[in-house]
């Protein structure tokens, strides 16, 4: 019986998580040109937040914050495949999900791998496919990461996945502003 | 929030339906409106088509199936696991569903995903009889989305399904609009010279078949939820949402290109089981294949779901509108592709038809690396069709097209055309392993008596294909015919070989292309008899289907201790 219950509730509460997250997920974009924040320092960190990253989700898919809070991100990567934590305005990420397209096509992402060799590979004018910006980490399986990050001021932020197709199928989670 | 409350307490005091569920179906003559004409047909609880089932993981089901027709009827859930006596298949699984009595299925849903079930008595299917299938999954979705719609296509036909098999057997061209004229040979003849066009033709000619001869029943009406295209089905949203559609290709025959101008489609679903997301801007749907694509929409707008046949002869269209009403551009139909040598190759090597009068002669100039070669005549037959102007080189590949066929589909907007080579399971279900065993399956046909056949052996003549329980068999499918034709094995799952090993996506129907080889393996976990056929509708009923057999099981006694408990249910 309890089992039973169980299973009849579990589906309904993680729908009233999501909705919570919807509910907030008006991204208007029309601030444009906001500071996303920048790269912590360690003796700034008020705050620990793990977030976990599944095939293709979130765990929360909702991270509240405030203005001027510097926070660690614990990031593992409990899913099979490879996935990104990023933090970033839509814009950007839609951007950098054209880079990652590239980061495909060259094999350098192989669904649950990384080519570090081919990443560093010099493509022409001092250019490679190194994913190495300070708002982003990127896992194979069973990696873990962090990010201490500083959000210098309210702004229309999201963490997403970048791989290719898994911001669209939903791998995205919104930064509020408290 | 208070909705979610309410949620919650709705899911809590649903609980016990959650876990088995009763339902009921009724097998009725039904008047079908299509917008071009009306017609009657055969539909599930009085429409065609026929109720959403939702179902959930997990839940054991009793669907009570009552026959009002003055015929046998049979329901299959197609893409369902399930105990074979329940699978639906007259002659096989069960006797079938007399007139005037109700049969009762009972079995438990051990998957989630978009499937569809549809009749597979006759060419009822073809007349109507067909419905959806959405079961929510156990857990969470690996994806979100603000709504979703079922979009489920067909090939409405103003012929009945009996009719066309008639003309069909009668003329195989019968219903076939765009063969070619003398008009065209001439036209032709200037672009590649007399020569050229002339012995193209007489090989055209020895094959018994037309060059244009890629959907063989054509003048249908496609439709969408059962709305013609003037009719326009039309699922609506608020500004931001992102929106599932699980499309479903319900049709007797007819392969549909889809896409959504002005918006990006995710892939995350395919014949029910999730793949690795895929963005892409169109997508081929396959005879019985579903697809579940995510796309969001940021502003106000009307789109246009556009669904044209793979022949270009019919169309489906639908609209994704912030209000109904509201309509988006309904783009113009692309000139019909033409089949090409390459699409012949596979006919050409085995000899798979009957071809009294084609000596080796002819077939002395047609061997594989002249085909290869010979890109100007390949290229000449592409220019009529989506690729423009296109060079050889540059042409994009699919493995799973023959090279330089004329049925390689390209995006209208030159962007991302979803291959089967996209497709990656996204958390496989089976352990990868060797293969026990290959078993060949030519892919065989005469077009001009219009019999379809496996290894050159129509169903009535062949033997069954007898598997053993626990084996993972892998199929070679070899098409040596010139149409592409969706082979759908009954209750295993069809494990599509991509070059992806592991990741190698679950499906239920494997399109093979004209001229191609494809791979799938099976692991063969489901004991009793089961279907595996084409499943173009005038194609399985021509011959092309086999039985399965599968040998042993975990517990014999066990399945038939089944059996006799659900004739039991019955009495």
């Amino acid at each position: 019986m309890n089992q039973i219950l169980k299973n009849a509730l579990l589906p309904a509460m993680v729908l009233a998580i999501s909705s919570g997250a919807y509910a907030a997920g008006e991204h208007g974009g029309h601030h444009g040109g906001e500071a996303v924040g920048e790269p912590g320092k360690a003796e700034n960190v008020s705050r620990t937040i793990d977030v976990t990253m599944m095939d293709n989700y979130y765990e929360p898919e909702s991270i509240a914050v405030e203005p001027g809070e510097t926070i660690r991100f614990r990031v593992k990567n409990e899913g099979a495949l490879v996935h990104e934590f990023n933090i970033g305005t839509a814009d950007m990420h839609e951007a950098h999900q054209k880079e990652m397209q590239m980061m495909v096509e060259h094999g350098v992402l192989k669904g649950d791998r990384i080519d570090h060799e081919m990443m560093e590979m010099d493509m022409g004018d001092g250019h490679s496919m190194k994913h190495d910006d300070p708002n982003s980490v990127l896992m194979e399986p069973g990696e873990s990461k962090e990010i201490i990050w500083t959000f210098t001021e309210a702004a229309d932020l999201e963490f997403a996945c970048n791989v290719p197709g898994h911001y669209q199928a939903g791998m995205y989670g919104d930064i509020e502003f408290e | 929030m208070k909705k979610s409350i309410l949620m919650v307490l709705l899911a809590g005091l649903a609980f016990s339906a959650a876990n088995a569920g009763e339902y009921d179906i009724s097998v009725d003559r039904v008047q079908i409106d299509t917008g071009d004409f009306n017609k009657e047909g055969i539909g599930y609880n009085g429409a065609s088509p026929g109720p959403i089932l939702r179902f959930k993981e997990g839940e054991q089901v009793t669907i009570n199936v009552t026959n009002n027709l003055d015929e046998m009827t049979s329901i299959h859930w197609h893409g369902l696991i399930l105990p074979f006596e329940q699978d639906g298949v007259p002659g096989i699984s069960f006797p079938g569903i007399k007139p005037g009595e109700t049969f009762t299925y009972q079995f438990p849903i051990v998957q989630a995903g978009t499937y569809w079930f549809h009749s597979h008595s006759g060419f009822q299917e073809p007349n109507g009889a067909y419905g959806a299938i959405v079961i929510e999954p156990e857990g969470r979705e690996p994806f979100r989305y603000d709504r979703e719609y079922v979009v489920q296509l067909t090939d409405k036909h103003p012929h009945s399904g009996d009719r066309i098999m008639r003309n069909l057997k009668m003329s195989a061209d019968y219903y076939n609009r765009q063969q070619q004229t003398v008009g065209d040979f001439f036209a032709e003849s200037g672009e590649k010279g007399f020569m050229a066009t002339l012995k193209d033709r007489m090989m055209w000619g020895d094959m018994r078949m037309m060059k244009a001869d890629i959907e063989d029943v054509q003048g249908f009406t496609g439709l969408i939820n059962g709305k013609g295209p003037e009719q326009n089905w039309t699922g609506t949203f608020e500004e931001g949402d992102r929106i599932r559609l699980r499309f479903i290709n319900s049709s007797a025959m007819t392969y549909f290109d889809i896409r959504i101008p002005g918006l990006e489609m995710t892939v995350v679903q395919a014949d029910g089981n999730n793949v690795q997301p895929v963005n892409v801007d169109e997508f081929r749907i396959g005879v019985a294949e579903t697809y579940d694509v995510i796309v969001h929409i940021k502003d106000k707008e009307a789109y246009t779901i556009f669904a044209e046949s793979m022949g270009r002869s019919g169309f489906a269209r639908g609209t994704l509108a912030p209000e109904k009403g509201m309509t988006a551009e309904v783009p113009e139909l692309r000139e019909a592709p033409l089949l090409t040598m390459a699409d012949m190759a596979g006919h050409m090597e085995h000899g798979g038809m009957d071809h009294g009068n084609m000596n080796h002669d002819d077939m002395a100039g047609m061997d594989h690396s002249d085909m290869g070669g010979n890109a100007e005549m390949d290229h000449s037959a592409m220019g009529h069709g989506s690729m423009g102007q296109g060079e050889g080189e540059t042409l994009p590949e699919d493995p799973f097209y023959a090279k330089g066929s004329g049925l390689m589909p390209t995006a209208s907007n030159g962007g991302k055309f979803l291959s089967y080579a996209d497709l990656k399971a996204q958390n496989p279900l089976y352990e990868d392993r060797e293969p026990t065993r290959e078993i060949e399956l030519r892919l065989t046909g005469n077009m001009e008596r219009y019999e379809w056949s496996i290894n050159g052996t129509k169903y009535e003549d062949a033997d069954p294909i007898v598997l053993q329980y626990g084996e993972r068999v892998r199929f070679k499918f070899v098409n040596e015919t010139m149409m592409t034709h969706p082979m759908h094995l009954h209750g295993m799952w069809s494990i599509l070989d991509v070059g992806e090993g592991k990741w190698n996506p679950l499906k239920h129907v494997i399109s093979v292309a004209p001229a191609t080889t494809v791979y799938m393996e099976t692991e063969v976990d489901a004991p009793g008899e089961w279907a595996f056929h084409c499943h173009l509708s005038y194609h399985a009923a021509s011959g092309m289907f086999r039985k399965i057999v599968v040998e042993g099981g975990p517990d014999s006694a066990v399945a038939e201790g089944k059996q006799s408990e659900h004739q039991g249910d019955e009495s």
